[in-house]
């Protein structure tokens, strides 16, 4: 659930006197948006965007000598001149859920890692927090995803995940979440396994209510989330 | 009227999952009892189970796999890797005649001894992959049968329909990369049904982009879905890529009945997809059809839905 386990290590890296044209091409070369500007001993000082580096050309609507002059002047541009300083950058043992609160307040589509030094160690992107999510999830894993109603108290979890390993499933990941009805949770199991009909039979034996798919999907939608 | 195969034999009732597990025995017994009391079925050409040739099981399944499967059985493990794969001492036996069957049904097919075929099999087959067993299945007897088309006979074209409720992840990861074997699926949305594959995304790689087609449909729905999706989906593809023989994996666990999915797909339902594929076999193929049964696990509907599919065999 770390940081660390899912970030890439090896990160593409600028100095803050790589000239802006250079810094384009190493971006096109390695087919990366974000590249991390550091000092000689790692310390990351900056980081610039594929937007960035798009943003310091001159404008089309410019009159053809204006553009001509400001291409000129973009050859002495370097780094320093138009990375952002005020990094958001992550710790290594933060973890996948900090990542994720943190892409939604900052709108950041890559985070680099930097450990107590200040030291880039890594880089982590929407992306690989997506692929780390879809391991949690188990999405890539074939399974059958269960839909329990369940009241809001105390010991509910470990009578239904009691019953999936007396049939002996495995389990590939439980999600809680809250029911239209205020006093219930929604309990989806992602079992490993097509036959589930058993486990099915005996929660609701023991007075579960199990979610209509039908339901469950159209009352998402009303609810809007 | 067609020349009718009709595959079934008693060894397939030997793979004995355990009490409480839906791929019974029974389901078998009932869909044979649908046919064998039909008014049809002394029109039927009996196809022979045998043995399958490891000649043909290797066109798929790895050697290593294969016996590791007969190891584990013959062990007297009651599964094979998870719970979900139960097994017997018998089984391997079984699966072996199982998948021999169905490539008897494609060789009777191309000798012109029959113009189509049902074979009525377990255990079922396309969950299993290459070298794994999932979902119940273990050899994935339509892939092979596909294979053994275009190698013993030169057919260059195989189209697979798999109208099973559950996506055939098994035959799409085998065919994934190759553009002579065109694989459609129709299935509940993998959202909400096991294996969690076949999305409407999934269509193929490298060479093989464009040679797989899925249709997941969202749960609760039923044939006016399905009709829809054969339209708008199935037909335009097979129309443009002209499958000389078609398979199908015939899984009747979509219907209203079955407590397999949240499906709601009527006994007609399942008759005018049938249809349908026919039209497109007729079209494309001279009418060369094999039907693979796969799952359906509602005992009291299973006689009515495999009578019907093999009355349009014959009529179509
Ligand atoms: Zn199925």
């Amino acid at each position: 659930m770390f940081v660390s386990r899912s970030m890439i290590k090896e990160v593409v890296t600028i100095s803050r006197k790589t000239s802006v044209l250079d810094a384009q091409k190493i971006m096109k070369a390695n087919r990366v948006r974000h590249l991390p500007v550091v000092e000689e001993d790692g310390r990351l000082v900056g980081i610039v965007t594929d937007r960035d580096l798009r943003s310091v050309y001159p404008s089309i609507t410019l009159p053809p000598e204006e553009q001509q002059k400001e291409m000129q002047r973009l050859h002495e541009y370097t780094i320093e001149d138009i990375m952002t300083r005020e990094v958001v950058s992550i710790a290594p043992t933060s973890t996948i859920q900090d990542a994720l609160l943190l892409i939604e307040k900052t709108r950041v589509g890559a985070f680099p890692v930097v450990d107590e030094r200040g030291v880039l160690i890594g880089i982590i992107s929407v992306r690989d927090l997506l692929g780390a999510f879809i391991k949690v999830m188990g999405v890539h894993e074939p399974g059958t995803l269960l839909g329990i109603v369940v009241e809001e108290k105390v010991g509910e979890l470990k009578k239904i995940v009691d019953v999936i390993s007396e049939e002996k499933i495995s389990l590939g990941s439980i999600l809680v979440a809250r029911y239209w009805d205020q006093n219930k949770r929604a309990v989806f199991p992602y079992l490993l396994a097509l036959n589930v009909s058993r486990v099915k039979k005996r929660l609701q034996a023991m007075g579960y209510e199990l979610i209509d798919p039908l339901q469950w999907h159209l009352g998402q939608g009303e609810n809007g989330t | 009227m067609k020349k009718t195969g009709f595959m079934y034999d008693q060894g397939l009732l030997l793979h004995d999952t355990g009490s409480d597990h839906p791929e019974s025995p029974e389901r078998l017994l009932a869909v044979y009892s649908g046919i064998r009391s039909a008014n049809f079925f002394r029109l039927l050409i009996p196809v022979d189970a045998q043995r399958i040739d490891f000649k043909w099981l290797e066109t798929v399944h790895n050697p290593d796999y294969i016996y590791y499967f007969e190891e584990i059985c013959l062990s007297g493990r009651t599964y094979l890797d998870s719970q979900d794969n139960r097994m017997c001492p018998d089984t391997f036996d079984a699966t072996l005649l199982a998948s021999g069957g169905v490539v008897n049904a494609c060789r009777m097919v191309m000798e012109g001894l029959i113009d189509n075929a049902f074979c009525a099999v377990r255990p079922p087959g396309h969950h299993a992959g290459q070298n794994f067993a999932m979902g119940f299945c273990f050899f994935n007897h339509v892939a092979i049968a596909a294979r053994y088309l275009q190698k013993a006979w030169g057919i260059e074209r195989v189209g697979i329909v798999d109208f099973d409720v559950h996506h055939g992840n098994g035959t799409q990861r085998i065919f994934e990369e190759d553009p002579t074997v065109f694989y459609y699926s129709i299935h509940q949305h993998p959202t909400f049904s096991f294996p969690g594959t076949g999305r409407e995304f999934e269509k193929g790689t490298g060479a093989g982009l464009g040679f797989t087609l899925n249709s997941p449909v969202l749960p609760g729905q039923s044939d006016q879905a399905y009709r829809r999706h054969f339209e708008k989906d199935l037909c335009p593809a097979f129309d443009s890529f002209k499958p000389q023989v078609i398979l199908v994996s015939c899984g009747f666990d979509a219907h209203e009945d079955d407590d397999m999915s949240d499906m709601k797909v009527t006994t007609d339902g399942f008759s005018w997809m049938i249809r349908r594929i026919c039209e497109l076999a007729q079209r494309h193929g001279s009418g060369r059809l094999i039907s693979v049964l796969e799952g359906g696990y509602c005992i009291r509907r299973l006689p009515e839905l495999a009578r019907n599919h093999v009355e349009i065999l014959i009529g179509c």
